[in-house]
């Protein structure tokens, strides 16, 4: 525990400055989330708007108000308000990739790695049956999925992105596996008769998981911005339901008058992508460094 | 040699066709109940006789095989059914929207590779340096962005804050001329380029890091070629084949991004006609439009395959 918090530590003090700030959003990103979901969970209300108030039907605020004490980053079209918004928002991605990002590694993962240590005829089967799903542009195949439905909850769509997500986690478990399988250590503990099984996961998953990791990060930004654009199409969370693709879609209608209830969706999401991509990147480097010191 | 590995690309090529035109099928069979309930209109449950008539039309009472293999024979034949919405034979829809699309695609692809050429090339000429810095932090950027944003702010800067150009709406080419035509296409191709030109500029200036280091580009600066000709004739020609594998990597992101760009101008597109087929819940669009698109996907990316293996030795001994 001692040895991971160093390493965790020095990891962190070693990141660019850019690196730092990603992480920092993002680790903004997930607490907002949930913080705003703890009413729901504990039934007490937060220092926090309602996303779904509209005080104009009161006399309290004006559709799309600038920023001011009483909501920071001002009202939407409807003069809810748009911090409160952003921050449920925040959920639904958080949700999605993080269904995603789990199923992909922890099934995507173990096919490939199982996939790729005993080969033959199951290995051929999978892959092959997998190219299948990969022979389609992703984002037609999930408005293809998502289209016969006809309540798209947020359990629904995380399934959907999470099952999808698959193949590619199990391609790349598999070639780094491949990869692994032939190394010194692998033949090493072949040759003292230790048992598939467990070379399997005490040998190859762990050698593989820290690769499947960072495009794992990388992945998630996709995520967010497919559901972004399902959300901005209307073929995901439903509204009211606030998600940044549809507060986007929202906001186009008054796109004459102002743009900052576009902006402000706009902004969470593209900087959360970006900062994924970043600590992705970051981490995918430092990743071959240390497979090539392997 | 070749032949072979033609053969074999062949023979899997047409297996994951089948597969492919299988599942988009099986996406509606999926649904729990009565396949006559997808099919239907909203609203059209009521009305007996053309469930009946559907019904027969259809054969709906036979097997799902059966069926699927109908479907796909017709397929073959350039017959995807008709819209039970609209009453349009889906293939007629697909010929009548697709040259939006490609145009599209092909713009975007132009604009892509004309782009990232020069950013990339330079960007590793002097790496690190400012200009490489910019591109980098460009880059990063136009990874990021989702499609349809871009698309959102170009219709806001361009058509709202400065009025250059239209922000909807489609000017074809054979009514209009081409300026019209390009007038209304360069913002939604803009948008689509920006993903791929990002990625092509950062493999384009990986490549050639590693190229200007090799012993031919120091003998060429020794025997005094100027530096632009060193870069153009000697550094670029190899990345040629990243630039092959890069499209077809690419053409999937430029498929699906089409299909958004294209609402988001609401152009005349077979993206706009497949969402609002979604929207009507008209599944004999979405399918047929589906099965549509992933061919030509699986095509593609089969070609590139193929041309691939035809220029690199390496790939051709495998």
């Amino acid at each position: 525990m001692q040895s991971l918090r160093r390493r965790f530590g020095t990891a962190f003090l070693e990141m660019p400055f850019v690196v730092k700030i990603a992480l920092v959003w993002l680790v903004f990103i997930v607490a907002a989330a949930i913080y705003s979901r703890l009413d729901r969970l504990f039934g007490q209300a937060l220092p926090l708007q309602d996303p779904f108030y509209q005080p104009f039907l009161f006399g309290e605020a004006r559709p799309v108000e600038g920023p001011s004490s009483a909501h920071l980053l001002g009202t939407d079209v409807l003069s809810r308000d748009n911090l409160a918004r952003l921050l449920h928002g925040g959920w639904v991605s958080l949700i999605v990739a993080a269904t995603v990002v789990s199923f992909g590694l922890v099934f995507g993962g173990f096919i490939g790695a199982f996939v790729g240590y005993t080969r033959g005829k199951i290995e051929t089967v999978t892959m092959a049956s997998l190219d299948v799903i990969l022979a389609f542009p992703p984002l037609v195949l999930l408005l293809a999925l998502v289209a016969v439905y006809k309540v798209r909850s947020l359990t629904m769509i995380a399934l959907v992105f999470g099952v999808l997500g698959i193949p590619t986690y199990v391609r790349i478990a598999r070639a780094s596996t491949l990869s692994v399988a032939g190394r010194e250590f692998v033949q090493a503990a072949e040759a003292i008769g230790t048992k598939r099984t467990t070379i399997l996961f005490r040998e190859i998953i762990p050698n593989i998981m820290p690769a499947l990791f960072a495009y794992a990060l990388i992945n998630a930004g996709y995520v967010i911005v497919a559901e972004g654009t399902l959300s901005y199409l209307g073929l995901s969370v439903q509204i009211p339901e606030p998600t940044w693709g549809n507060m986007i879609n929202e906001g186009r209608r008054d796109i004459r008058q102002t743009i900052l209830p576009i902006f402000w969706p706009g902004l969470f999401l593209t900087a959360s992508v970006v900062s994924l991509n970043l600590v992705g990147d970051w981490l995918q480097q430092r990743v071959a460094i240390r497979s090539s010191a392997l | 040699m070749f032949g072979k590995v033609f053969a074999v690309k062949t023979i899997r090529l047409v297996a994951t066709l089948f597969a492919v035109s299988l599942l988009t099928f099986l996406l509606v069979e999926q649904l729990p109940g009565d396949p006559i309930l997808a099919i239907l209109p909203p609203g059209g449950l009521d009305d007996l006789e053309t469930i009946e008539r559907i019904r027969k039309e259809l054969r709906l009472d036979d097997p799902v095989l059966t069926r699927y293999f109908r479907w796909v024979g017709n397929a073959l034949q350039g017959d995807l059914g008709k819209s039970y919405i609209t009453d349009q034979p889906v293939a007629d829809a697909i010929k009548d929207r697709i040259p939006v699309t490609m145009e599209l695609a092909l713009l975007a692809t132009i604009i892509a590779a004309v782009l990232a050429i020069p950013i990339g090339a330079l960007s590793a000429y002097r790496e690190g340096g400012y200009f490489d810095r910019a591109m980098s932090t460009f880059t990063t950027a136009a990874l990021s962005i989702p499609g349809f944003l871009a698309g959102i702010f170009f219709i806001w800067l361009f058509t709202l804050k400065f009025n250059w150009l239209p922000s909807t709406g489609w000017n074809r080419i054979t009514e209009k001329g081409i300026l019209a035509n390009l007038q209304t296409a360069i913002l939604p191709a803009g948008a689509l380029a920006l993903a791929p030109l990002a990625i092509n500029a950062r493999l384009i200036r990986a490549d050639m890091i590693g190229t200007l280091k090799e012993d031919y580009v120091l003998s060429a600066k020794a025997k005094g070629l100027r530096d632009r000709y060193i870069l153009m004739r000697h550094a670029l020609r190899p990345s040629s084949l990243t630039a092959i594998t890069v499209f077809a990597l690419q053409l999937g992101g430029l498929i699906g991004g089409t299909v958004v760009i294209e609402t988001v101008f609401a152009l005349p597109g077979l993206g706009t006609r497949l969402i609002s087929g979604i929207y009507q819940r008209d599944v004999m669009m979405i399918q047929g439009i589906t099965l549509f698109i992933a061919t030509v996907y699986v095509v593609v990316n089969a070609l590139v395959d193929l041309l691939y293996a035809a220029l690199d030795p390496r790939i051709r001994r495998q």
